[in-house]
């Protein structure tokens, strides 16, 4: 890990929560690379929530291409609570959602929308 | 609207409502489904098309019971037993009554043509079929002249006659007798000391229990919040939830969310779940929500879960 490109971007946050090193590692790299996110970011959430979550925008292609999203990388194993996500979304100053990267011990990733409150599907 | 608050029959703990104007004002006015759960008399062999009584979830029977639309009615324990008097009166209305319906669904019979066939399909075969028919018709009517004259004389064993093999075979030998279901207007009902006006009484009574515990507080927490919001709430069992949760009448609307309740803002999730929800959501066209009772507070906190569309 500490070998690839992208690690020097990730070095720091990594190293302060090594626990969730490896889900942000393959969460930032799949973002940049594979989804093709850009101004990508990592981003300390802070002492309560004690991992890194990850900032960027969709590919110009996108829709609605120029906004700001947020991602927060858990592994698949383990679990986490309403109160666990009520503090990510804080520490990412209260987006209406968030995307939540499951990330399983093949490397292989999904993502889901997380928004609060109720929220009518999107067509 | 009258004042009268709605009977919720109990039995074994569970809330039935049996008349149909009640149904339909708990649906079009309190915005409640239930679920018909009683089968049909002429198709008890299947299960699609079901009639009353109609069952509540328990968060439906204790809202409208809060509310103070309904009271419930601890039906095993509001029949005081006849008295003979009474007993023998119900019975001879009840054989008048049948043998009414016998003599009203015989003279509908006779009355009944045989359909017209279009004149230009008459073949000279059809025309002698047709005149085998009158004379078949002409004979009939005899009969039924026989048979009615003996009707106001009729004793009861000529009810059950009628349904015999043996009788007149111009005449269709069995007759659907309607029997009048509801027992609540026979005089020995009495539901004046066995109906609860809250859920507190109907609990401290051990007919009633929901809810009991945290899962219960939970459920009613949040099905009650959905409700006050203006949504109507079906069960989620085809969508893997709690709840199906339809923006208004479910005859009329999709449901556009499946919400899950959970019991308390620290409870594990595991992100298995997440997946699982959001994915068949999204296929359904569907938000999962994760609904948080909060105990301590009394709130619910919402979470739409979908599919981001990519990875």
């Amino acid at each position: 890990m500490d070998i690839h490109p992208s690690y020097s971007a990730l070095a720091s946050v990594v190293e302060r929560y090594p626990a969730h090193g490896g889900a942000l590692f393959q969460t930032y790299n799949d973002l940049k690379l594979a989804q093709q996110w850009r101004d990508v970011e990592v981003k300390d959430l802070g002492q309560v929530c004690k991992r890194g979550g990850i900032q960027g925008r969709r590919p110009k292609t996108a829709a609605d291409a120029d906004s700001l999203l947020h991602v927060v990388p858990c592994a698949l194993a383990e679990s986490i609570s309403m109160v666990w996500l009520k503090d990510v979304f804080e520490a990412l100053g209260n987006p209406s959602s968030i995307y939540l990267a499951v990330v399983s011990d093949d490397s292989s990733i999904v993502y889901y929308k997380l928004s609060s409150g109720i929220v009518k599907p999107s067509i | 609207m009258d004042s009268r608050k709605i009977p919720i029959r109990v039995a074994n703990g569970r809330a039935y409502i049996w008349d149909v104007d009640d149904l339909q004002t708990i649906r079009s006015e309190h915005r409640l489904c239930g679920l018909l759960v009683g089968t049909l008399p002429h198709l008890s062999q299947q299960n699609l098309f079901l009639g009353i009584p109609s069952q509540l979830m328990p968060e439906e029977a204790a809202l409208l019971v809060e509310k103070e639309y309904a009271v419930f009615v601890d039906d095993a324990s509001a029949y005081r037993g006849a008295t003979l008097s009474e007993f023998n009166a119900w019975n001879a209305e009840q054989r008048e009554y049948i043998k009414h319906q016998q003599l009203v669904l015989e003279q509908e019979h006779a009355n009944k043509k045989p359909p017209e066939v279009a004149q230009k399909v008459m073949s000279e075969e059809a025309i002698r079929k047709r005149k085998e028919r009158e004379m078949k018709r002409q004979k009939k009517a005899a009969e039924l002249q026989e048979t009615e004259a003996e009707v106001p004389n009729a004793n009861e064993e000529k009810v059950v006659e009628a349904e015999a093999p043996e009788s007149s075979n111009a005449f269709p030998t069995t007759y659907n007798i309607s029997i009048a279901a509801p027992s609540s207007s026979v005089p020995w009902y009495d539901p004046s000391n066995s109906t609860y006006s809250s859920i507190s009484s109907a609990k401290a009574a051990g007919i009633w229990d929901f809810p009991s515990d945290l899962q219960d507080r939970a459920r009613y927490g949040v099905f009650k919040d959905l409700w006050e919001q203006g949504y109507f709430m079906g069960g989620g069992i085809r969508f893997g939830g709690d709840y199906l949760v339809y923006p208004g009448d479910p005859l009329r609307y999709h449901s556009h969310f499946c919400a899950t309740v959970i019991s308390s803002p620290t409870q594990r999730i595991q992100p298995m779940e997440i997946v699982a929800h959001g994915r068949l959501g999204t296929a359904t066209k569907k938000t999962h929500l994760f609904c948080t009772w909060d105990d301590e507070k009394g709130t619910v906190d919402y979470l739409s879960i979908e599919w981001a569309g990519f990875g």
